[in-house]
């Protein structure tokens, strides 16, 4: 098949696939990851309209048997410690599949917020490794389930600002080099606690325009290859700042889509690489944001169906192209 | 605590031991795997559990010697990948952490060494910003000179590769607000004439708008009306040019330029 268009039903058979095959290594090797992949793949499902390829009840049921009762989060695997990434994946999923009455709200609300640091950022879990990616799963996940009245908003805008570079970006942790993948966390953090006064958002529009090289595809610093996840952390961050006429589209598209494997379906980092679902839904998400035809609007601060988010009263003032007819 | 109840039985030493010994073993998974979140963690981890020691009159001596010990396991993954934002955060951590770590001035130096064998290493220019910032605060650099050592180095490397967009998001930071009205000037001088050599850079154009913009809107009445208006022409016929040789990215330059437009 051509790689000139988005091959959706490939995609679509591509991500059932992946849950079936447990014999596969891959599936042990990524155990760590396994409700994020959930999350990544149904999103990537909700883009392209077929929310329902994957069982919701068996999915439901997948994500409950991660719930730890005695800590209160959800671990990626059954017998995995509890953690902030798959409790953020599976409080989304929960939330797409409107069973948010599976959980128990007053737990898991205080297990996240347990986690928060004196500097304001969050761990990851009770080991205690820290970053933005945490403290964005953090806002989220409370936004989601309403209970964002409960989280200090000063203490924790107030690590963001520490984050913030003369670049205009942000990193994983304090003193960190500008990286977009945290420069998304931290725009998409502050849009939700309605705090994007902090970002100096000429600078930090133009570092990421500057992330496009001439092949279309975007990196996540200067002087480094593209990538196709790459072009989902600045699209939804210039989406939220509301510039995304500020990246040439045109020759983005058709990067994207070069890195589809069109035998097998899913989507690469980069054309001639191999294809996982990670990279699928950032590029079919990042697409969606661009207008793509016969895609569905994807929440660039929440990265869950807009329609879903805004039918919770969560939209925020974000901007994508126009979608296109063909 | 962990410590303790990892190693119930352990004596001080040999908990000292097995966490070297792991620290040690673990280098070689590093090197294979330089981007794996947990084995870096597991490093932290490792180090914040060393044991008080070897005496109570030396309570840092293990701590001490084996946090050097990382500082060296960090040069070597920065020798391999210079970019490796990994090392790089682990590298600024252990400095923080340590009990008395290399004075401040030997970070700028290492920086310099690495932006010296590698201009576009955006990572290096970035810490040097972090360590420079500490020295001006703590008064051991004077931030006036030691700006213009900087703006020394950043010319080298603006006319080694004037496309390497590294050096100008530092020549940035460098002039920052843009306060200094004669500094503003010379840069601009001096960008003119690289660009005068290099007709077609798009890093000379984008400066120059950005720092005569600078002088327009916040240093009119010094500069006086004539030069503000060719400044403002000059901006526009930049903005311009900019449009034609940098298409993806022709709204943003658009924008500038109705922006200025309108303010004129
Ligand atoms: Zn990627």
């Amino acid at each position: 098949m051509s790689a000139s268009q988005l091959l959706i039903p490939l995609h679509v058979q591509y991500i059932k696939s992946l849950g079936e095959n447990k014999d596969d290594l891959v599936y042990h090797l990524t155990a760590h990851l396994r409700m994020n992949a959930v999350y990544w793949g149904l999103t990537a499902l909700c883009a392209m309209g077929h929310k329902d390829a994957l069982d919701r009840d068996e999915m439901i049921e997948y994500v409950m048997s991660c719930w730890d009762e005695e800590a209160g989060g959800f671990g990626a695997h059954p017998d995995h410690d509890p953690h902030l990434l798959p409790t953020l994946s599976a409080i989304q999923i929960l939330t797409i599949h409107d069973s948010q009455d599976k959980l128990n709200i007053p737990k898991v609300t205080k297990f996240i917020l347990s986690l928060q640091q004196p500097s304001g950022v969050f761990a990851g879990d009770q080991w205690g490794e820290i970053d933005t990616r945490f403290l964005y799963s953090a806002v989220n996940a409370l936004s989601l389930i309403g209970q964002l009245h409960l989280l200090d908003v000063e203490k924790t805008v107030g690590y963001i600002k520490k984050c913030k570079n003369f670049d205009g970006g942000f990193g994983a942790v304090a003193g960190a080099e500008s990286h977009a993948a945290q420069v998304w966390v931290c725009t998409a953090a502050l849009a939700i606690l309605d705090r994007l006064d902090v970002i100096d958002q000429d600078t930090l529009a133009w570092w990421l325009a500057e992330r496009q090289l001439p092949n279309g595809g975007f990196n996540g610093r200067p002087q480094k290859l593209e990538d196709v996840c790459y072009s989902y952390w600045v699209l939804s961050s210039l989406s939220i700042l509301r510039k995304l006429s500020w990246i040439d589209s045109e020759k983005l598209i058709p990067f994207v889509l070069s890195a589809q494997d069109t035998e097998n379906g899913g989507i690469a980092d980069r054309p001639g690489d191999l294809a996982d679902v990670f990279h699928t839904v950032f590029g079919i998400v990042g697409l969606s944001l661009l207008g793509y035809p016969g895609l569905v609007d994807i929440d660039p601060v929440y990265c869950m169906p807009a329609d879903l988010v805004a039918s919770k009263g969560l939209r925020k003032d974000w901007e994508a192209l126009p979608r296109r007819n063909s | 605590m962990f410590t303790t109840s990892l190693f119930p039985q352990s004596s001080p030493s040999k908990v000292n031991e097995y966490l070297s010994d792991d620290l040690s073993l673990t280098f070689g998974l590093l090197r294979e795997h330089p981007k794996v979140y947990w084995i870096w963690n597991h490093r932290r981890w490792c180090l914040e559990n060393i044991p008080d020691g070897p005496s109570e009159e030396d309570i840092d001596g293990w701590r001490n010697a084996t946090w050097k010990k990382e500082l060296f396991v960090v040069e070597k993954m920065l020798e391999a990948d210079a970019r490796n934002f990994h090392a790089w955060n682990y590298r600024r951590y252990i400095l923080a952490t340590m009990t008395s770590p290399p004075p401040p001035k030997s970070e700028l130096a290492y920086t310099t060494r690495k932006i010296e064998s590698n201009f576009s290493n955006f990572s290096a220019w970035h810490q040097r910003s972090k360590v420079l910032l500490t020295l001006w605060e703590s008064g051991e650099l004077d931030r006036a000179k030691s700006i213009e050592e900087d703006f020394e180095l950043v010319r080298n490397a603006m006319y080694t590769d004037p496309d390497d967009q590294s050096v100008w998001i530092y020549h940035a930071w460098l002039i920052g607000e843009g306060n200094d009205v004669p500094r503003l000037q010379f840069e601009i001088t001096s960008i003119q004439e690289l660009l005068d050599e290099q007709p077609d850079s798009k890093w000379c154009m984008e400066s120059l708008v950005r720092y005569k913009r600078l002088l327009v809107t916040k240093h009119a009445a010094t500069v006086g009306n004539e030069a503000v208006r060719s400044l403002v022409d000059g901006c526009l016929e930049l903005l311009e040019k900019l449009r034609a040789i940098d298409p993806p990215r022709r709204r943003r330059y658009e924008e500038i330029a109705e922006g200025i437009k309108s303010s004129r």
